[in-house]
C-alpha cells in the first residue's frame, strides 16, 4: 500500500478504479483522478519510449540510464596469499574506506565488480546479488596456482592460475561478472546445478557475464569478439568459451586440446549427473542457450544489454521459471517476454525465436 | 601402495590427476577416506573443482577441506603434481 501520500489517487490503484472515480460526483475526487489519469497516460509513454530508446537515440536526447540513488555499492577484497583459508584471508580493500591498493589482481576484481554491481543497477534497478544490497566478496591469489575462480555461495573466489595454460583468473571482467551472476541466480531461480537447468544456470553466468564486458567496453553485438575469457587463457588464439560460436574457444590445444561446446541441441551431450560428468554437461551444454543468445542479440543489433539482455533479466527473474527447467521453458519464456516487452508481433520476438530455431531447440 | 588424486570440474571442465606412493596400512588408509569423504548433499559449489582418491580401483569423492594435518602435506604435494590428462 501506499504510504507516501495521504490523498488514495496519488497511489497504484486500478484502472476500473481511476475510471469510477473520474465519474465520481464529487468534483474534486473527479478532477483529481483526470489528472492522474492523465499522468499515468504520460508516465507510461514515456516508460515505452525510453524502453524502447537505442544508445543512439539516448545520447542525442541527453538521456542516461538509471542512476544510482540511495543505493551503494558495497564490496570487499580479501587476499588468501596462495592459502586456502578463506576466513584467514587478509582485507585488502572495502568500499567503505577505499584504500590504495597495489595488488594487480585486487584492482581488476574491484574494476569488474564495480562494472557488474552498475550494470545491474543502472539497467534493472538490481541492489547487488540479492537485489537487497548484499556485501559482495571477493578472494583473490586463493591457494598455490588454482587454474580456477567459483562462486561458493556466498563469495567470489579466484586463482592465480598455472602460469602454463592460464594466468590469473582476475584477468577477464566477464569472468568477474559470470561468478557474481551465479550469486544472482542462486537469488531468483536457483537452477539445478546438473543436467540441462545446469547449463542454464551456466549459460545465464556466460550471458551476462559477456553483457557485462561489452558494456563497460562500450561494444555493439558487431564489435564484440563473444568470447569469455580471453585473457585468462594463456596464448591469442584461445579463450575459454565463445558464445558466438562454441566449440571454437579453443582449437588444438596442446593440453587441453578442442573446446567441447556444442553450439546446437542435436550434438547435446549425455554426460553422467556426477562430478567427473560434470553434473550432466552444466559447461558443455551451455554452448547451446549460449548461441541462442548470440544469434538473437546479433539480430537485433545495437547493443546485447538493451534488448536481448533485458529479455533475459526478465526470465531469470521470472517466478515461473522453475528450478528444474530445461531449454525448451527458457525458450518459451524468452518469446513470452519478447512479446511483453516489444510487442508479439516485433522484430525483437522474430530475433528471439531465430535464436532458439538457429541452436536447434 | 599407490594412490592417485584426480581433479575435475573448474570454470572449464578439465580433468587432472596425480599419483604418489604412499607407506599406509589398510586401516589408515580406510580411516583417512572415512574423514575426508564428501558430503554428497554438501550444496554444490558454482564453478568448483572436485576431487576423488583412487586406490586400485576403487575412487572416493574427496573433500580436502576435511584432509587431517598429519595428511597436509601429502595432499599439498599432490595437488602441485596434477597434470591436465589430455
Amino acid at each position: 500500500m501506499c504510504k507516501s501520500h495521504f490523498n488514495p489517487i496519488h497511489c497504484i490503484i486500478p484502472p476500473y478504479m481511476l475510471t469510477r472515480l473520474m465519474e465520481s460526483g464529487n468534483k474534486k475526487i473527479a478532477d483529481l483522478a483526470i489528472k492522474s489519469n492523465f499522468r499515468s497516460f504520460r508516465f507510461r509513454n514515456d516508460r515505452i519510449f525510453f524502453q524502447k530508446a537505442s544508445q543512439h537515440e539516448k545520447d542525442i536526447l541527453g538521456l542516461i540510464d538509471k542512476q544510482p540513488g540511495k543505493e551503494i555499492m558495497q564490496m570487499e577484497v580479501y587476499d588468501c596469499r596462495q592459502k586456502t583459508d578463506l576466513i584467514g584471508a587478509t582485507l585488502l580493500w572495502d568500499s567503505k574506506n577505499n584504500q590504495k591498493i597495489t595488488s594487480v589482481a585486487g584492482k581488476k576484481v574491484i574494476k569488474g565488480g564495480k562494472a557488474s554491481w552498475d550494470f545491474y543497477w543502472q539497467l534493472f534497478s538490481r541492489n547487488s546479488i540479492d537485489n537487497k544490497g548484499l556485501l559482495i566478496k571477493q578472494y583473490v591469489h586463493f591457494d598455490k596456482g588454482m587454474d580456477n575462480a567459483y562462486w561458493d555461495g556466498r563469495r567470489m573466489v579466484y586463482g592465480d592460475g598455472d602460469g602454463l595454460v592460464f594466468t590469473s583468473f582476475t584477468s577477464d571482467i566477464d569472468v568477474i561478472g559470470h561468478e557474481l551472476t551465479h550469486g544472482v541466480t542462486e537469488n531468483e531461480a536457483n537452477l539445478d546445478y546438473e543436467n540441462q537447468a545446469g547449463a542454464l544456470n551456466e549459460s545465464f553466468s556466460d550471458i551476462f557475464g559477456i553483457m557485462i564486458k561489452q558494456r563497460y567496453n562500450n561494444q555493439d553485438v558487431k564489435k564484440s569478439n563473444w568470447l569469455i575469457g580471453e585473457k585468462v587463457m594463456i596464448g591469442p588464439k584461445y579463450a575459454l568459451r565463445s558464445l558466438k560460436a562454441p566449440g571454437t574457444a579453443y582449437i588444438n590445444h596442446p593440453e587441453l586440446g578442442t573446446d567441447p561446446q556444442p553450439a546446437t541441441m542435436d550434438k547435446y551431450q549425455n554426460l553422467t549427473n556426477t562430478q567427473s560428468g560434470d553434473f550432466g554437461g552444466v559447461h558443455i551444454n551451455s554452448g547451446i542457450p549460449n548461441f541462442a543468445f548470440y544469434v538473437a542479440a546479433f539480430n537485433m543489433g545495437g547493443y546485447s544489454w538493451e534488448k536481448a539482455g533485458r529479455i533475459w533479466y526478465a526470465v531469470l527473474t521470472d517466478v515461473s521459471l522453475a528450478q528444474n527447467a530445461k531449454f525448451a521453458d527458457v525458450k518459451n519464456l524468452t518469446i513470452v517476454h519478447a512479446g511483453r516487452i516489444f510487442g508479439i508481433n516485433s522484430p525483437e520476438v522474430t530475433a528471439v525465436r531465430q535464436g532458439w530455431l538457429e541452436a536447434k531447440v | 601402495m599407490k594412490i592417485k588424486l584426480i581433479r575435475t570440474g573448474g570454470f572449464i571442465p578439465i580433468t587432472k590427476s596425480a599419483e604418489t606412493e604412499v607407506n599406509l596400512s589398510e586401516q589408515e588408509l580406510a580411516n583417512l577416506l572415512v574423514t575426508i569423504k564428501h558430503d554428497p548433499a554438501a550444496p554444490r559449489i558454482k564453478d568448483g573443482n572436485y576431487y576423488e582418491l583412487t586406490v586400485g580401483s576403487d575412487s572416493t569423492p574427496v573433500d580436502l577441506e576435511k584432509v587431517p594435518d598429519e595428511f597436509k602435506n601429502l595432499f599439498s604435494r599432490l595437488k602441485s603434481d596434477l597434470r591436465i590428462i589430455k
